[in-house]
């Protein structure tokens, strides 16, 4: 049974990575992959069924090609995810590391900051930072971004309040390293296994954000394409075409679980080699 | 996933609602009677008096009556008023009552219901919206029970039209005098009236048995459903649990016509559809570029594709106007020679115009990305900017702070309410415009205003501040059973005084 479990979940693990990076691939190359400009509308050539003229997905209520949109859709939804990402990321190291390492009031201060972004329901969050700031992609970036920091500033803290108290931590400060010596050497190799999890867990949660403020008309501007404005315009054919529903659905769905797939991944690998070494330790 | 939540959603509610109309069922001859309706929204208040939102109307269009009503050709014929004159110097209105029409509350009409009426609207701090358009009343005198005269400090002609309209309804003076909560319980002269409001539910109406008009209702009860969802609408008609839907998305027209138990009533709305253009801007404020950009919008196009079809127009009026001219002709769709106008003006390619578009109207936004494509091809860069409406309105609308913009100007009945302040907004003026529109405001004879507007709507054809589109179509689903609905021309409001069910 455990091999039967392991093959099953190495396939889809290895699915999963093939999916994105095939993603990653035809976003990137865009122009060269998609088979029709995703903008010329042909009012002539409306609701094509897949695979006639040449569509493989066949064409919207303004006669552009589904399959294009999908590709170019691509783009903002891996913009949202890798910049999100990228911002929650390096604010959550920052504020968590100067709060970690300080302790006393300014550590009680970030945190308490940290806590009030983590009250709110992320979704209105995201609204409420969008509707301020006015609609659009970038205006989406950066509130995802700025959602997701807590969660980051919290690992960060914890892990260095950890290690900085470990034995071979204070001997080297001891010896009279540099903080930011510290940081590099002992402190970031020991969060960096959570952060990469944490990272690929919130760029799934901001693809699925992405697509809901652009389905409420609040992210992506139209005509350009996403998956969630692309799901928001079939809502009204839904019993006349409903694979244009059916194809963004499940773009959406297959990129939040293949990131789940490959962060469980991660996760059980990092805590098993964890495991491995403290029996080491233990042993020794 | 979360994406797919509203579809989960979606069945719930109809699962919901078919279980609570069967429930409500009872006896099977009776139900006959008993008309289901379905709108798409809740009223925010049932006084007419109170509010400028359509639903509002839609539901006390059955409850209360108005002293005349707009009539099929676009005129103004009598209701609670059988006649009525002008004095010549359009200074003073004179009334005729019906007689023995009765309240729901069973008072009978008189001339001092009519002016406690006008009054409370027109009473200090009243906060009624339609406040200004009854501001030309100076006194309301009642010489006799059935004789009501308005007095006006100046001559205003679309008065009338502001009398047939939802908000002209006619209230009982006790009542109006007790300060009665009208909001919450409407009391009318209508075919109707209000037993029981469910908030977020329904609203019943019963057969109002003094009506005064002969043989009408004929329906005892009918039942206004509160359903947002438009799907639900749609099923809930398909069905059989609804006789009248409110809401037919684009996607849904063929549905319910090719639907066995229901049919498609269409009628043409007073709406202008239009892509207004900000005449302060470079490059629109050059007449050139204005008319360029007529040419190169395919308006039958839009309003197939985005507003569900339509009546192309060629000016700011709709077509069914006794008012309208038909200027269609001027700007034909010919990108080719738009591309040509847009190039000997020297547009270039740093020129890119802004589309503002009110976010919440979703086919406003599908017919912004139909002219962004159209404008592509024609050599002018234009970028979609989705805005909240209230932004719309304060920034575009007042504020004028634009390019282009798209949005649909509402019917009114008479084209004072049109053309007094519609343009406003694209920063287009013209002296002769404005002296016509002041004239027309002081004569109410038909022919001489006619004449006035006719030159009004040429001269907004030929310059252009706006692409005029058209007025789109508005559906409504009915049952097969449903016999003898109408809507009210350009009030857009049902009338269920005539419908039976099979």
């Amino acid at each position: 049974m455990q091999t039967l479990a392991s093959r099953v979940n190495n396939t889809l693990l290895y699915a999963s990575l093939v999916y994105l990076v095939v993603l990653v691939a035809a976003a990137a190359a865009a122009p060269l992959v998609a088979p029709f400009d995703p903008f010329t509308q042909d009012l002539g050539a409306r609701f094509v069924a897949p695979g006639v003229e040449g569509h493989p997905l066949g064409t919207d209520d303004f006669g552009r090609d589904v399959a294009s949109r999908l590709i170019y859709g691509a783009r903002a939804t891996l913009t949202v995810g890798f910049t999100a990402v990228g911002i929650a990321l390096s604010l959550g190291l920052v504020i968590g590391l100067s709060a970690g390492l300080s302790e006393g009031l300014p550590d009680s201060a970030l945190m308490l900051v940290m806590d009030a972004v983590l009250s709110f329901p992320t979704v209105l969050l995201a609204i409420t930072v969008v509707t301020i700031f006015g609609y659009g992609l970038a205006q989406v970036m950066v509130a995802v971004g700025v959602i997701f920091t807590p969660v980051f500033a919290r690992l960060v803290r914890a892990e260095t309040l950890a290690v900085k108290r470990e034995e071979y931590v204070e001997a080297s400060r001891a010896l009279g390293s540099p903080p930011l010596r510290t940081i590099r050497l002992h402190i970031l190799p020991n969060v960096l296994p959570q952060i990469v999890v944490q990272a690929s867990i919130t760029f799934a949660l901001a693809v699925v954000i992405e697509a809901s403020l652009s389905f409420l008309g609040l992210g992506t501007q139209p005509p350009n394409p996403s998956w969630g404005l692309m799901l928001k315009d079939a809502r009204n054919y839904l019993l006349r075409a409903p694979g244009l529903a059916l194809y963004p659905g499940i773009a959406v769905a297959l990129t939040v679980l293949s990131l789940n797939i490959i962060a469980d991944w991660l996760s059980n690998r990092f805590s098993a080699s964890a495991r491995v070494q403290q029996r080491a330790y233990s042993r020794r | 996933m979360k994406v797919y939540m509203p579809t989960a959603a979606i069945v719930g509610v109809l699962t919901l609602f078919i279980a609570g109309t069967a429930s409500a069922g009872g006896q099977e001859e009776s139900r006959s009677r008993v008309l289901e309706v379905g709108i798409a929204g809740e009223p925010d208040t049932l006084d007419p008096q109170a509010t400028s939102g359509t639903l509002t109307f839609q539901v006390l269009r059955n409850v209360y009556d108005t002293l005349v009503v707009p009539t099929e050709d676009g005129r103004i014929g009598p209701a609670l008023a059988t006649d009525w004159e002008t004095s010549d110097d359009e200074l003073r209105w004179t009334f005729t009552l019906r007689e023995e029409v009765r309240f729901h509350n069973g008072s009978e009409l008189s001339s001092q219901d009519v002016k406690a009426t006008f009054e409370r609207i027109l009473a200090e701090g009243s906060g009624s919206p339609w406040k200004e358009e009854f501001s030309a009343i100076e006194e309301i005198r009642t010489p006799g029970p059935s004789e009501v005269v308005f007095e006006l400090e100046r001559p205003y002609a679309p008065l009338l039209s502001s009398l047939a309209s939802g908000w002209g309804a006619i209230l009982p003076r006790e009542l109006i005098e007790e300060e009665h909560d009208f909001a919450a319980d409407p009391v009318g002269t209508g075919p109707f009236r209000v037993t029981n409001w469910v908030r977020d539910n329904r609203i019943v109406l019963e057969r109002h048995d003094q009506y005064w008009m002969e043989g009408a209702p004929q329906l005892d009860r009918v039942n206004v459903n509160i359903i947002t969802e438009p799907s639900v609408q749609i099923q809930g008609l398909i069905s059989g649990d609804l006789h009248v839907i409110d809401t037919v998305l684009p996607g849904d027209v063929d549905t319910v016509r090719e639907a066995d138990n229901a049919r498609l009533y269409r009628q043409l709305t007073a709406l202008v559809l239009v892509l207004a253009m900000n005449t302060d801007r470079e490059p629109l404020d050059i007449p050139e570029v204005r008319k360029a950009i007529n040419h190169a919008i395919d308006k039958e196009a839009v309003l197939d594709v985005a507003y569900t079809g339509g009546e192309v127009v060629g000016t700011f009026m709709d077509s069914q106007s006794p008012y309208y001219v038909d200027t269609t002709d001027m700007y034909p769709y010919d990108p080719d020679k738009a591309r040509e106008m847009l190039e000997a003006v020297g547009i270039d390619d740093d020129t890119t115009l802004e589309i503002a578009v009110p976010q919440n109207y979703e086919f406003h936004v599908r017919a912004a990305e139909m002219y962004d494509e159209m404008l592509s091809e024609v050599g002018l860069d234009t970028e979609i900017r989705l805005v909240d409406w209230s932004t719309w309105i304060s920034d575009v609308y007042r504020g004028s702070k634009y390019d282009l913009t798209v949005v649909g100007h509402t019917g009114k009945l008479d084209p004072d309410g049109r053309l007094n302040d519609g343009f406003d907004y694209t920063n287009w003026q013209d002296d002769e415009v404005d002296e016509l529109i002041e004239e027309a405001r002081r004569t109410s004879e038909f022919e001489t205003r006619k004449e006035l507007y006719t030159h009004v709507l040429e001269i907004l054809g030929r310059e252009v501040p706006f692409v005029y589109v058209g007025s789109p179509y508005l559906y409504v689903g009915l049952s097969e059973k449903v016999r003898g609905f109408e809507i009210d021309p350009t009030l857009d409001t049902y009338d269920f005084r005539g419908v039976s069910l099979e």
